[in-house]
């Protein structure tokens, strides 16, 4: 198997990624198709960033070993996230062996919970962390600018050793919505990421953006913030692998040549696709 | 009820620090002694435990007690802090939920590693049972029970050898160091908060230097010579934390964690600084008890009373998180938070003590 050809593949993911909303792309096969519960334009849902160190995994070893950090793994131990997640990035890169490390990471970033993540690091050694931060800051009502610092300087220390950093902003509920400590904590994290170039999910956005939707199916015994919440909860492993298959089509190739479409295989180059390259303000 | 002495009155002092330490982002916070030095209130503790071990399994004279019996004791105490470490993850978990019900916030649910019990409940629920679930700042009690648990086995061997006790301790630490052993979290991937492997050492070293304090007066004597080294390196560890500076991970060479600075492991960087610390502030009691009076009654209520204060202090400085995330904190908030907070360990002590007086009687 040439090592090019999951890139080909991955091409054709990001034009899924583009258009989630469109169910067509979806049925692709290159990308798992968003579920319709799930589904958020992606100006709402992500800023992609290169990924360097991901993207040279790939091609050299043909495994990508991520670090999820922080929340829990809901829900449902068969279905959770991480083995979610895990089963929609090898649905998007068949010839990629995608493993996937889980830690919750409990306790606030300005007070030693940055540390543990260093540890947790390396123990793993991944190429990729992916990180839900700021919820337990924001309920701990951290001081946003001390929490803003500490997470620099974490995404920093990831970035010196090569690790790719993809960021994952706090939950969305109502009674956060005017909230503005918290607020500046989902702020906080989006200006870090565009600081330090690193991919973000913006989940407070996108929970945001599905909260207003039209609310069809089922009810939640505990009302609709429960309700979201879960729902919130289930998409993580979409959002998160949406935001990772754009943010690798977009990153240029390693040092290895670049790949040769083959005849009829349609593989657009990341560079047909600016509407993803730069980080966007939602709507709303 | 004992008297006061300087064990009760430190280990109340680490309750209050651990108290204040788990509301974070508190105004009170940054004048606890965890935040000038590498290790914290933790090491104290479990130190402290090893330490009345030592007291506990002797009679007042000094004759050791009948090894039965104090097997039996240690596995009863045993049983007493898993009924705590129970009663507590139950009620801290009812606290979580029902702020997310009153507060109409599910976000609430998330906290603390308690995601994964609502989400999962049916494993959860088992690795609640087995302390291999465990929510964050209530890992200490899950530590403490294995500590407790395997006690009698440190006590047996320190009785026939110190040498030995102290030695086969080191050994265990040492290689859980260098091949990173550390027992299984459950449900969910990861290993415990605070490795009982690496932190019996502690527990041992607290039993042992009891055990030597009180047969070699040259044992004083060492430790008076060795203050002005405990005070340098008490003076390290606040040069290193107030200017941030600490081992990579990522570049220390291998064994990795013989040079970082992991509460997870006790490593040996946090081991020295605790014994740092130990040296230089252990003598201070006989210097300040006289002048602090009701401060020393306080303090060493709370000591002797340590289950109970620490299990309702772990709620209460939960409790007083979702105040301050409810308020916005402040200071006035925090100030209340933390009074508040010290006058009802303080009455937990008091309640506990006035009800083992009254034990005797039959019960209704």
């Amino acid at each position: 198997m040439r090592p090019a050809l999951p890139w080909l593949r991955l091409g054709g993911a990001l034009v899924a990624g583009m258009l989630a909303v469109s169910s067509a792309a979806a049925q692709e096969g290159t990308m798992p198709a968003p579920s319709m519960e799930c589904r958020v334009p992606g100006s709402s849902l992500y800023s992609t960033a290169g990924l360097a160190a991901a993207k040279a995994a790939l091609e050299e070893r043909h495994v990508l070993k991520i670090l999820a950090v922080g929340g829990s793994s809901a829900p449902g131990a068969s279905a959770s996230y991480p083995v979610k997640l895990e089963a929609a990035l090898e649905q998007a890169m068949p010839h990629v062996d995608v493993i996937i490390d889980h830690r919750g990471l409990p306790g606030e970033i300005a007070s030693g919970a940055a540390e543990r993540l260093r540890s947790l690091v390396a123990d793993a050694e991944p190429d990729l962390v992916v990180w839900q931060v700021g919820t337990h800051d924001a309920i701990a009502r951290v001081d946003p600018a001390a929490f803003t610092e500490a997470l620099d300087e974490s995404v920093a220390w990831l970035k010196s050793h090569g690790i790719d950093v993809v960021l994952v902003d706090p939950l969305y509920t109502a009674s956060v919505a005017e909230d503005a400590d918290y607020n500046r904590i989902v702020d906080g994290v989006r200006d870090v990421a565009a600081r330090e170039g690193v991919a973000l999910v913006r989940r407070f956005e996108a929970l945001r953006y599905l909260a207003g939707r039209t609310e069809k199916g089922e009810g939640h015994i505990l009302g609709r913030q429960f309700r979201l919440n879960d729902l919130g909860l289930r998409c993580m492993a979409e959002h998160v692998a949406l935001t990772i298959s754009a943010s690798l089509a977009r990153t240029p190739a390693h040092d290895a040549p670049a790949p040769k479409p083959e005849p009829g295989s349609a593989a657009p180059a990341p560079r047909e696709t600016p509407a993803l390259t730069e980080p966007q303000r939602a709507p709303g | 009820m004992r008297e006061p002495n300087a064990i009760d009155f430190w280990r109340g002092f680490a309750l209050i620090t651990i108290f204040i330490n788990h509301i974070p982002g508190n105004t009170f916070e940054r004048y606890t002694f965890s935040q000038y030095g590498i290790s914290d209130a933790a090491e104290l503790f479990v130190f402290l435990a090893g330490w009345s071990i030592g007291i506990a399994t002797r009679t007042r004279d000094g004759a050791p007690e009948a090894r039965w019996r104090s097997v039996v004791r240690m596995l009863a105490r045993t049983v007493e802090v898993y009924r705590a470490q129970i009663t507590v993850m139950l009620l801290a978990l009812a606290i979580i939920a029902g702020a997310a019900l009153i507060l109409d916030n599910p976000l609430i649910l998330e906290w603390h590693n308690a995601g994964n019990f609502f989400a999962d409940p049916i494993q959860s629920v088992c690795g609640m049972a087995l302390l291999t679930y465990q929510l964050g700042f209530f890992n200490i009690l899950p530590l403490y029970v294995v500590l407790i648990g395997v006690a009698p086995v440190i006590v047996l061997i320190g009785r026939a050898s110190r040498v030995a006790a102290l030695g086969l301790s080191f050994a265990l630490y040492l290689t859980s160091l260098v091949l990173d052993w550390n027992l299984p979290s459950w449900p969910g991937e990861g290993t415990w908060f605070f490795d009982p492997f690496c932190w019996q050492l502690l527990l041992t070293l607290g039993f042992v230097l009891q055990d030597w304090s009180r047969t070699t007066p040259a044992f004083g004597r060492l430790t008076r010579r060795l203050m002005p080294l405990g005070i340098g390196i008490v003076l390290v560890g606040i040069t290193l934390s107030v200017l941030d500076l600490r081992p990579d991970p990522l570049m220390v060479p291998e064994p990795r964690l013989l040079f970082t600075f992991e509460k997870s492991y006790l490593t040996p960087a946090r081991l020295v600084h605790f014994l740092g610390v130990l040296l230089a502030f252990s003598p201070i009691y006989a210097l300040i008890a006289p002048r602090i009076g009701w401060i020393v009654g306080f303090l060493s209520g709370l000591g002797r009373n340590s289950l109970a204060v620490f299990s309702m202090g772990s709620l209460l400085s939960l409790i007083g998180q979702l105040v301050r995330f409810q308020t916005g904190g402040g200071l006035l908030v925090d100030t209340a938070v933390a009074g508040i907070g010290l006058v009802a360990l303080g009455i937990t002590a008091w309640f506990v003590e006035w009800r083992s007086r009254k034990a005797p009687r039959p019960r209704p």
